[in-house]
């Protein structure tokens, strides 16, 4: 692990999923939900420019200054995963320049269900899915959509047009997830949002009275068996968050 | 304590978490801005014999300042006087901290780490002088380790930036070997700040100017 920071005080929440479901969207809008009662800032992970860095820049959330661009070497799963040094050192710079933040957002670059955050450059993270993708998406699983603190299956706005039954989607993903929470998510339900900013609270105030223990969702696929009987298995994986769950099947 | 060539097999891979992935030596401002895909081994060698050789000379005299207990200010300063973009100081400047964030894991205790650390804003080359002086790497070792990493770093970023064939840029690399081991038997005695080589690439400097206003990069430098 990286240098502790045993009285660090910033929640560092880290945004991923695959392309275009709304991670850029979802971090503007919890600057606009949040930057009245909170310290904020981000990091960008771009692939070839700095357009999430830009778009939300001009989204005028949040002072540019506060938004950082990290550049991944068209390697935007090792910037998050195995070599976690550009983007700490962008976290500590907003930590040190803007002290004391209370959220810094992390949105991963890339384009794959397999890339998760390391839990020595995040505290929390959420995956996103997109109602889009495909109602399929959330049953078939993969690391983040099973084990991330919480999964987002966003633009449920547009479930009619393409054909997706976005409630039916957030029950497989309930059950893929054993429990873990599941926010179906859409930028124009009020009721949604505010359970998502409900649940980012939560974490902060885990994370400033110390209950918060990262867990990583690792990169392995689930266990075989059914997931039903797995709950022991899927513990484990979470509580052990520094070791990868090798070895760790019953 | 380790063999050198175990620690100088450990601080040349790719692997190792100093965000080596974010950079391409200059190869990808160069190939927009001009540098044709079949100059890039000639671009690796212009580099072996101006920038690299600064930053291995840097590297050598700051090990040996930190070894002999003196301060490695005047080893920083001549590396800035011969490396006028301001675009690669930040670079190496951003490298160099990543750098000292590992070494203050991998030699908790090391004085030359700690020093270098206390440094605001030092440089790769004497970020690796206080690595190698950690270590015991001997001088000639850490200049061979600075000519391969440049190398290296070129290589695979131009697999990125290219349709290359993996094993061809692989051929490159053993080609430019002996030209590391001539650059680092060179430099290896070095001692002194003023005598660390003034060979700049003014265009490989423009190009890394160019490239830190693009809004358009896969690589950070
Ligand atoms: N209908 C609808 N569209 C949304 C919602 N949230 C985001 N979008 C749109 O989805 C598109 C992609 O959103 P982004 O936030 O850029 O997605 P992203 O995941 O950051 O994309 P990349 O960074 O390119 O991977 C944009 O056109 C958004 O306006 C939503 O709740 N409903
Ligand atoms: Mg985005």
């Amino acid at each position: 692990m990286p240098e502790p920071h045993p009285t660090r005080r910033t929640l560092r929440l880290g945004v991923c999923g695959p392309v275009g479901t709304g991670k850029s969207s979802l971090i503007a809008l919890l600057c606009r939900e949040l930057s009245a009662e909170l310290e904020i800032a981000v990091v960008t992970n771009d692939i070839y420019t700095d357009e999430d860095a830009r778009f939300l820049r001009a989204a005028g959330v949040l002072d540019p200054a506060r938004i950082e661009a990290v550049e991944t070497g068209a390697c935007p799963h090792t910037a998050i995963r195995d070599d976690i040094t550009a983007n700490l050192i962008a976290v500590e710079d907003l930590e040190e320049r803007f002290a004391p933040l209370d959220l810094v957002l992390i949105e991963s670059g890339g384009d794959n269900l397999t890339a998760t955050f390391s839990p020595a450059l995040v505290d929390a993270q959420v995956f996103v899915l997109d109602v889009a993708g495909g109602g399929d998406v959330a049953r078939k699983g993969g690391p983040g959509i099973e084990r991330a603190d919480l999964l987002v299956v966003n633009k449920t706005d547009l479930a009619p047009y393409v054909s997706v039954d976005h409630e039916q989607m957030v029950a497989d993903a309930s059950l893929a997830r054993d429990g873990r929470v599941v926010i179906g998510l859409s930028r124009s339900d009020r009721a949604s949002v505010n359970r998502l900013v409900t649940w980012v609270r939560g974490q902060l105030h885990r994370q400033r009275t110390g209950t918060l223990v990262p867990a990583d969702p690792g990169p392995m696929a689930r266990h075989s068996h059914s997931h039903s009987h797995d709950h022991g298995d899927d513990r484990h994986l979470t509580e052990h968050h520094d070791h990868l769950p090798l070895g760790t099947t019953s | 304590m380790a063999s050198a060539e175990l620690l100088l097999m450990l601080l040349a891979d790719a692997r190792l978490p100093v965000a080596g992935h974010t950079q391409s030596a200059g190869l990808e401002p160069a190939l927009r801005l001009g540098l044709a895909p079949d100059e890039v081994e000639q671009y690796v060698a212009t580099r072996l014999s101006t920038i690299a050789r600064v930053e291995a000379a840097t590297a050598v005299v700051a090990r040996h300042h930190l070894r002999a207990g003196l301060s490695t200010s005047v080893v920083e300063a001549a590396w800035a006087a011969r490396t006028p973009s301001p675009a690669m100081r930040r670079t190496s400047r951003a490298q160099g901290r990543a750098l000292l964030r590992l070494a203050r894991t991998l030699w908790p205790d090391d004085a030359a780490v700690a020093t270098v650390s206390g440094v605001p804003r030092a440089s790769r080359a004497v970020a690796l002088g206080a690595v190698a002086a950690a270590g015991d790497l001997p001088a000639r070792e850490l200049a061979r380790l600075v000519g391969y990493d440049d190398v290296q770093t070129v290589a695979s970023a131009a697999l990125k930036l290219l349709p290359l064939d993996p094993s061809d840029v692989a051929a490159w690399v053993l080609r430019a070997l002996p030209a590391i081991d001539v650059m680092s038997a060179d430099l290896a005695h070095l001692a002194l700040a003023e005598d660390i080589p003034a060979s700049g690439a003014p265009q490989i400097e423009a190009w890394a100017e160019a490239h830190a206003r693009t809004t358009r990069r896969l690589f950070s430098a």
